[in-house]
């Protein structure tokens, strides 16, 4: 049974550099590289970031949860990166959804509002 | 209503039926002195459409392949016709149907084997670690798909299995006779004779066994055979008496699967699987069925060869010989005999398609990834409210909560809630974001006041509407852009391809699923925000951030619904919090939710467009009687050259408004002239007006002569000007 639950952080759009060099403010914060200029930290409170037209917002759109791979890895009809840590994103089970990969780990993450269809069908 | 000795016992057609241990339906059917089809060939091995019939509430099972477990419902398909489909709740159109919850197991193998038989168990032994799927021990592969994936339907439910090889070793089945009479009771192949002797089922006497001489069958008033015809070299035609007639035309190549993969995919036919058979004798009799499936004769073949379809795959998609519940397992070697027969030269067998065996819906679909449909944080909430939801938009929403007149009530005479979460939400900021908007829009946007806000078409190159939505400036470098809950995706896509092909310094954030938005609408609505931290609401067109019941919102004064509105956007994880304390802070103004009905109603009396329903994919703003929206005298915007071109024009039609008394149509109803002869529109929205007491409709009605008068579903109805409530807009701007 998939168990996920919300997580909060701040999410950034910035110029790709100023999100390179930004500076967060947190207990464990994880930073996901959503895009070149978007980053979601989760655990996040703060965010020192060099551009005056970022846009930062509180963000708790986000469900996330530990996953076995193998279980996932039928449900994906595309290539997960094999280097680690890396974020790999794109469909799942027909659901736009996200995975943090580490060595010893896998976090599934997905936007709040796919979170129950998600669960149902890796059940 | 016998029990054999284990006392196990079958339903069909709401009688008991004994069932001996071991018996398939059709067989328990056929000990009982019964038939479980409509009459046919009986082959008893899954390879005609003889024996179907409705088992546990499925239909066009083949009762030969089933086995008859103590319990089992079964119901004859009717003589006539087709079985019933299956009834949908109408209270609850989105509860699961029957069967839906179908697991699905994926594996990976490098050799599958079909077929467990000779052949088969031969493929397996040279191949000790094949996966062996064979249908007598229930998995049944119903399909080959590219890849190569095998499809099977078994006990646990369906097997998707991606394998490197396939081998067909599904044997032969026998040919079935094509002549007048073949669709009586009594036929029999000879494997089905055997299977039916060694089950301990004594065959009606007399019986007779014929081969290729068979003339035709002779029945009875009961639709039992009573005689059989053949053609004697000697004696010409000879009629012998006969209960049960034993029909020995030889094999076929039981093919299917084999056929089914595309070319270059690594599947082998083996054993009597992969061999030529003599083709039976050409059907001349134009009389005689050929295709029992699809009932295609003799004579349908003649006369669509004579129409020029001349070639087996032509033959089959002018006849539809072959497309039906035994894919050609009956029908293919008799077409191939007649187009050899013809020809001079034998046909290869046509293309095979999935599924080869019938599927339900749910075990066709099952695991598949369906557009996923998106819930809001309040999903729990409505459905604890009663709410019979539906999709709508990419979202589940809120149809109504029991009673859509008294939600509309509650929005025009005093407070309502509703679930706006599904609302698209960009926020872009940057130096160029005004010079980004203005090309974007077609309205001004420089001119938009921090704090003020702004309707807004989207429009594409063509000038057609794409979406619509609000832009909201909150300072000098940053706006809100609210759209569609439809529209939202390919808006952000839209506006992040145009930012990036310009090389505007511009940021986009979505915040669609970040945000929750409710709207307080309602004569009451301003009351209701002031018992909840917010004295001085917005003005219309208005917003500001402020507490509402210690939630952090984006307070925007708008109107969707005629009255005044307020739409509270905030965090998603404090929307519940923030619902619960609207609804009990409004308790004693008679505060009720209202949903998706409810809104289209409102909407539909102010004659807002909802772009995606009302429009077509060529609607421009003129036809929408919305140029206002446009600012023709800005320097550019996506869609301008496409508009001053299209101005030139004839207006060819337009969307406007209709009334008439009596109830409203059904939404794309269509409009016809005052005579009532011509086509001249549709209806895109309808509503029976509470308030107004008839039925409102906006919808399409070409051009040139633009009558006052039209019939929509055979009333008169009369060209309205909208909006159709509160033209003045008193209301929402209270």
């Amino acid at each position: 049974m998939l168990v996920l639950e919300r997580v909060r952080g701040i999410r950034v759009v910035a110029d790709a550099a100023a999100v390179d060099g930004a500076r967060w403010t947190g207990d464990d914060v994880l930073v996901l590289r959503f895009a070149p200029d978007e980053a979601f930290a989760i655990g996040a409170t703060a965010i020192e970031i060099d551009d005056p037209h970022a846009i930062v917002e509180d963000e708790a759109g986000f469900m996330a949860g530990p996953v076995d791979l193998d279980e996932v890895v039928v449900h994906i009809e595309w290539s997960l990166p094999t280097e680690r840590p890396a974020l790999a994103q794109g469909s799942i089970a027909g659901v736009p959804a996200k995975v943090w990969l580490t060595d010893d780990s896998a976090t599934l993450i997905v936007h709040a509002a796919y979170a129950a269809d998600l669960r149902e069908r890796l059940r | 209503m016998s029990r054999d000795a284990t006392g196990r016992r079958i339903v069909v057609d709401g009688r008991p039926v004994a069932a001996h241990p071991g018996d398939s339906v059709a067989l328990a059917i056929l000990r009982a002195g019964e038939v479980p089809g409509r009459g046919g060939t009986l082959c008893l091995a899954g390879d005609c459409g003889n024996c179907l019939a409705i088992v546990d509430g499925v239909a066009y099972v083949r009762t030969c392949q089933v086995q008859a477990r103590p319990g089992t419902v079964v119901e004859r398909h009717p003589v006539q016709g087709n079985p019933a489909l299956p009834v949908v709740d109408v209270a609850n159109p989105v509860a699961a149907p029957l069967g839906s919850n179908v697991a699905v197991e994926r594996r990976r193998a490098e050799v599958v084997i079909v077929g467990g038989g000779d052949s088969g168990r031969r493929a397996a032994a040279d191949r000790p670690d094949a996966l062996v799927l064979d249908a007598g021990e229930g998995n049944e592969v119903v399909a080959v798909y590219p890849g190569p994936t095998v499809v099977a339907r078994t006990p646990a439910g369906m097997l998707h299995v991606e394998a490197e090889r396939i081998v067909v070793a599904t044997g032969a089945a026998e040919i079935q006779p094509v002549c007048p009479g073949n669709d009586l009771h009594g036929i029999l192949t000879p494997r089905a004779a055997e299977r039916l002797r060694a089950a301990g089922v004594a065959l009606s006497e007399p019986v007779i066994t014929v081969g290729p001489e068979l003339v035709r069958l002779e029945g009875d008033e009961a639709g039992r055979v009573r005689a059989v015809v053949t053609r004697d070299p000697s004696a010409g035609e000879r009629m012998i008496e006969a209960r049960t007639v034993i029909v020995a035309l030889g094999l076929a190549p039981r093919d299917l699967l084999a056929r089914m993969a595309a070319p270059g995919t690594s599947v082998t036919a083996v054993g009597a699987a992969g061999e030529e058979h003599p083709l039976p004798p050409a059907p001349a009799d134009r009389t005689a069925v050929v295709c029992r499936c699809m009932g295609v004769s003799v004579g349908d073949l003649d006369d669509a060869w004579s129409k020029g379809f001349t070639e087996l795959e032509l033959l089959k998609r002018a006849t539809l010989a072959g497309i039906g519940t035994c894919q050609g397992g009956a029908c293919l070697p008799h077409v191939r005999s007649w187009i050899a027969a013809r020809t001079g030269e034998t046909p290869d067998p046509f293309t095979a398609r999935p599924a080869s065996r019938q599927i339900t819906l749910a075990e066709a679909a099952a695991d598949t990834t369906v557009d996923a449909f998106r819930r809001t944080p309040l999903h729990e909430e409505h459905l604890t409210l009663g709410a019979r939801m539906d999709r709508f938009g990419g979202w589940w929403r809120p149809w109504h909560y029991g009673d859509a007149v008294g939600e509309y009530w509650a929005v025009r005479e005093g407070v309502s809630i509703g679930d706006v979460s599904t609302l698209g939400k960009l926020v872009v900021s940057g130096p160029d974001v005004v010079e980004a908007l203005e090309r974007i829009y077609p309205c001004h946007v420089a001119d938009i006041k921090v704090g003020r806000s702004r309707y807004a078409l989207l429009l594409n190159e063509r000038g057609h509407v794409m979406d619509d939505g609000m832009i909201l400036r909150e300072s000098e470098t940053r706006f809100v852009l609210s759209f569609t809950s439809g529209g939202a995706a390919n808006a952000e896509m839209w506006l992040r391809d145009w930012i990036d092909t310009w090389g505007l310094r511009v940021h986009v954030m979505d915040r669609t699923m970040s945000l929750a938005a409710i709207n307080v609408t309602g004569p009451l609505a301003g009351e209701l925000l002031g018992r909840l931290g917010l004295p001085e609401p917005p003005r219309f067109l208005g917003h500001i951030h402020a507490a509402i019941a210690g939630v952090d919102c984006h307070v925007m004064r708008l109107s969707f619904t005629g009255e005044a509105a307020f739409e509270l956007h905030h965090p998603i994880d404090r929307s519940v919090a923030l619902w619960r304390a609207l609804m009990d802070a409004g308790r004693d103004l008679g505060i009720r939710p209202h949903g998706l009905q409810a809104l289209f109603g409102l909407r539909l009396e102010k004659g807002h467009v909802i772009v995606g329903m009302d429009t077509e994919l060529d609607t421009t703003p003129r036809r929408l009687g919305m140029d206002w929206a446009t600012r023709m005298d800005k320097p550019r915007f996506i869609g301008k050259a496409a508009l001053e071109r299209t101005a030139k024009l004839p207006d060819e039609r337009r969307w406007v408004g209709f009334s008439m008394d009596g109830p409203a149509p059904v939404e794309g109803t269509p409009i016809f002239d005052a005579d009532g002869r011509e086509i001249i529109g549709n209806v895109t929205g309808s509503w029976h007006s509470p308030l107004l007491g008839k039925a409102l409709m906006l919808g399409w009605q070409r051009r040139p002569q633009h009558p006052d008068r039209v019939r929509i579903d055979g009333r008169e109805a009369v060209v309205t000007a909208t909006p159709f409530y509160d033209p003045e807009g008193h209301r929402a701007r209270a």
